[in-house]
C-alpha cells in the first residue's frame, strides 16, 4: 500500500482563465463557456476532441449538467466535484488521474464560482464544533487566530506582526496591479492597508482575499502525446491531497501556528516530484493566501522558509516578484480574487504563463528553474483539506 | 447587547450538561477509565473510546487561550458587532470555543481569566430553550 504519484505521465497542453471580479452581467454558464473556449483555443483542440470533463464548483451548481448544458456537450462524461476552497485543484487532480490510467486521451478540468448576486457578499459562515451552541465563527475570524499564535511563538510584538501582514497584502496588491485579469489591479499603500477598517482580530479589510466571480480551465493529455499539440507543455510532477481529522479546535496540543494538512500534502508532493529543497528548486509558487496570516504560515508549512523565519523573509522581500522565491506573482487570492471552484486552476494558469515565458513582460519571472508549485486550502486552521501540485516545463 | 445565537437542542448524550446549564452550573463529562475531561459533552471518551463516562460540576473558571474581535459579519450577528469570539481553556483542561460577554471588546486579551455564565436563548419558534455557555472576565 503506497502512494506512487504520476510524475511526468500527463501534461497540460492548453489553459483558459476569465478575468476574476464582480461580473454582474455574467452567470456561471457564461464564465464556463469563456474559460472552456479559451482553453480549447490555447490547446488547438475542438470541444469534440475532449473525451471527458471534470467540473469543480462549490455552490454554483450540482451534477455534470452544470457544465454540459452551457457547453452543449454531446453525451460525454462530466463529473462534478467539490472539496471546499480546494475544489478547482480537486477537479484537476482527478482529470489527471483519468488520463494517467489510460481511460481517456484528452480531458478537461474546469472550475467556476459565481459569488456575486447570491444575496450577500462572501461565503456563509464556517461551522463551529457541534457543542450545542452557535458561536458565529466567520472565515476571517478563524484565520485571524493564526496571527497572535504566530506572533507569540516567535516573539513578535503586535506592531511587528501587523507590519508583516501588511507587507504580504502590499506585495500581492503590487503583483495584482500587473495582472489585467485580476479583480484588484491597483497598488495599495502600506499605510492604507494598515489603517483599513478591522474585520476580525488584527485583520483589516485589505488582509482578506477578494470575493469574486470567475472560471478557469485546463486541457490535459498523456505526456507522450503533448508535443502533438504544443512545443511547450507543462508536465505534472506531483499531485497530493491531505484531509485531516479536523480535531484542531478540540485539541489542546494544536497551537494555530501551522496547518498539519499542508505539511502532510507538501511532504507527499515533494516526494512525488523528487524535490528535497523547495526553496532553491522551485521557480515560483501560487499559494492559498485567503488571509494574510495564512500566507505567512504557509511559507513555513511548505518549507519555503525555516521555522520561525517566514516573517523576516516576508519583510525582506524574499517572496516578492523579484525575490528569491516569488510567491503569488499573479496577485494571489488577495488581488486576483477567489471564485472558489476556479481558484486552484487559476493558480495553475499562472504557472502555465510563467513557466512558458508568456506572462506579461512586467511580471514575467526570469529564472533558469523549471518548476512551479500550487497550494490550495479548504476549511480553517485545525480542520482543513490541503492540495499541492508541482508542475514543470521539462521532463525528468 | 444579547447575542443572537439560537437555543441549543439537547439530545440524550448531553442531557446532564444542559440540565446543569439550566441551574447555572457547568457540568462536564469525565472518562471513568482514563480520567480525560471531555469537551464537547457526550457519552463516549474521544481519548480511549470508553463509554464509562460520569458527570461532575466543574469550577467554571479558565483563561483565554486566544480571541478575536469580529467587526464585520452578515445577518443577526452584524447587529451586535464588535463581539469577542474566544477559545477558553478551562481549569479542568478542555478548550472551549465561546463568546466573551459583558465586556469591552477592545480590552479583552489572551491570558485574561474568565468564568462561566449562562445566557438565556430562544429557539426558532421564539420559545426559550436551554441557556448557552459563555464566559466573562473575572477579577482576581
Ligand atoms: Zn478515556
Amino acid at each position: 500500500m503506497a502512494s506512487h504519484g504520476i510524475k511526468d505521465q500527463v501534461a497540460i497542453i492548453g489553459m483558459g482563465c476569465t478575468p476574476f471580479g464582480e461580473h454582474w452581467d455574467k452567470g456561471a454558464d457564461d464564465m464556463l463557456i469563456d474559460a472552456a473556449h479559451e482553453a480549447y483555443a490555447s490547446a488547438g483542440v475542438k470541444q469534440d476532441d475532449i473525451d471527458a470533463f471534470w467540473l469543480g464548483t462549490m455552490g454554483s451548481g450540482v451534477s455534470g449538467l452544470t457544465l454540459s448544458k452551457p457547453l452543449q456537450i454531446d453525451y460525454k462524461p462530466v463529473s462534478r466535484l467539490e472539496n471546499m476552497c480546494a475544489t478547482g485543484s480537486e477537479a484537476f487532480r482527478n482529470a489527471c488521474y483519468a488520463v494517467a490510467s489510460g481511460a481517456y486521451d484528452v480531458v478537461m478540468a474546469i472550475g467556476v464560482e459565481k459569488l456575486k448576486d447570491s444575496g450577500y457578499s462572501g461565503l456563509t459562515g464556517s461551522k463551529p464544533p457541534s457543542d450545542g451552541t452557535d458561536s458565529s465563527l466567520t472565515a476571517p475570524a478563524t484565520f485571524s487566530l493564526l496571527a497572535p499564535a504566530y506572533a507569540h511563538k516567535n516573539g513578535l510584538d503586535d506592531e511587528t506582526m501587523k507590519e508583516v501582514l501588511t507587507r504580504i497584502a502590499w506585495k500581492n496588491h503590487k503583483n495584482g496591479a500587473l495582472n489585467p485579469r485580476a479583480q484588484f489591479r491597483k497598488e495599495v499603500a502600506k499605510e492604507t492597508i494598515a489603517g483599513s477598517p478591522l474585520v476580525a482580530g488584527p485583520l483589516g479589510i485589505f488582509d482578506c482575499s477578494g470575493v469574486s466571480d470567475g472560471s478557469a480551465a485546463a486541457v490535459i493529455v498523456r505526456a507522450e502525446d503533448a508535443h502533438r499539440y504544443t512545443d511547450k507543455p507543462l508536465y505534472v510532477k506531483a499531485l497530493s491531497f491531505s484531509s485531516g481529522p479536523a480535531t484542531g479546535a478540540l485539541d489542546p496540543s494544536y497551537d494555530y501556528t501551522t496547518f498539519r494538512e499542508v505539511r502532510a500534502s507538501a511532504e507527499e508532493a515533494y516526494k512525488q516530484a523528487g524535490i528535497d529543497d523547495p526553496r532553491s528548486q522551485i521557480a515560483m509558487a501560487e499559494v492559498h493566501d485567503c488571509f494574510t496570516p495564512t500566507e505567512l504560515v504557509l511559507m513555513e508549512d511548505l518549507g519555503f522558509a525555516e521555522e520561525g523565519t517566514a516573517w523576516k523573509e516576508a519583510l525582506n522581500g524574499a517572496f516578492d516578484l523579484d525575490g528569491d522565491l516569488p510567491v503569488n506573482p499573479d496577485g494571489g487570492l488577495k488581488s486576483f480574487g477567489h471564485p472558489i471552484g476556479a481558484s486552484g486552476l487559476r493558480m495553475l494558469f499562472e504557472c502555465w504563463l510563467q513557466l512558458r515565458g508568456e506572462a506579461p513582460p512586467e511580471r514575467q519571472i526570469e529564472s533558469d528553474k523549471t518548476l512551479g508549485l500550487t497550494h490550495n486550502l479548504g476549511g480553517q486552521p485545525g480542520a482543513c483539506v490541503s492540495f499541492v501540485s508541482v508542475v514543470g516545463s521539462e521532463l525528468g | 447587547m444579547k447575542l443572537p445565537a439560537k437555543a441549543p437542542e439537547p439530545n440524550s448524550e448531553n442531557t446532564p450538561f444542559f440540565d446543569g446549564a439550566r441551574q447555572g452550573r457547568l457540568v462536564l463529562p469525565r472518562c471513568g477509565d482514563c480520567g480525560f475531561v471531555i469537551w464537547f459533552p457526550r457519552q463516549i471518551c474521544p481519548e480511549c473510546s470508553s463509554q464509562d463516562v460520569s458527570w461532575f460540576e466543574a469550577s467554571g473558571k479558565g483563561s483565554i487561550y486566544s480571541c478575536t474581535v469580529t467587526r464585520r459579519i452578515p445577518g443577526g450577528w452584524g447587529k451586535v458587532t464588535p463581539f469577542v469570539l474566544a477559545y477558553v481553556e478551562l481549569e479542568e483542561g478542555p478548550r472551549v470555543m465561546t463568546n466573551i460577554v459583558d465586556c469591552d471588546p477592545e480590552h479583552v486579551s489572551i491570558g485574561d481569566r474568565v468564568e462561566a455564565v449562562f445566557e438565556e436563548a430562544t429557539n426558532r419558534d421564539g420559545e426559550s430553550g436551554p441557556p448557552l455557555l459563555r464566559f466573562r472576565v473575572r477579577e482576581g
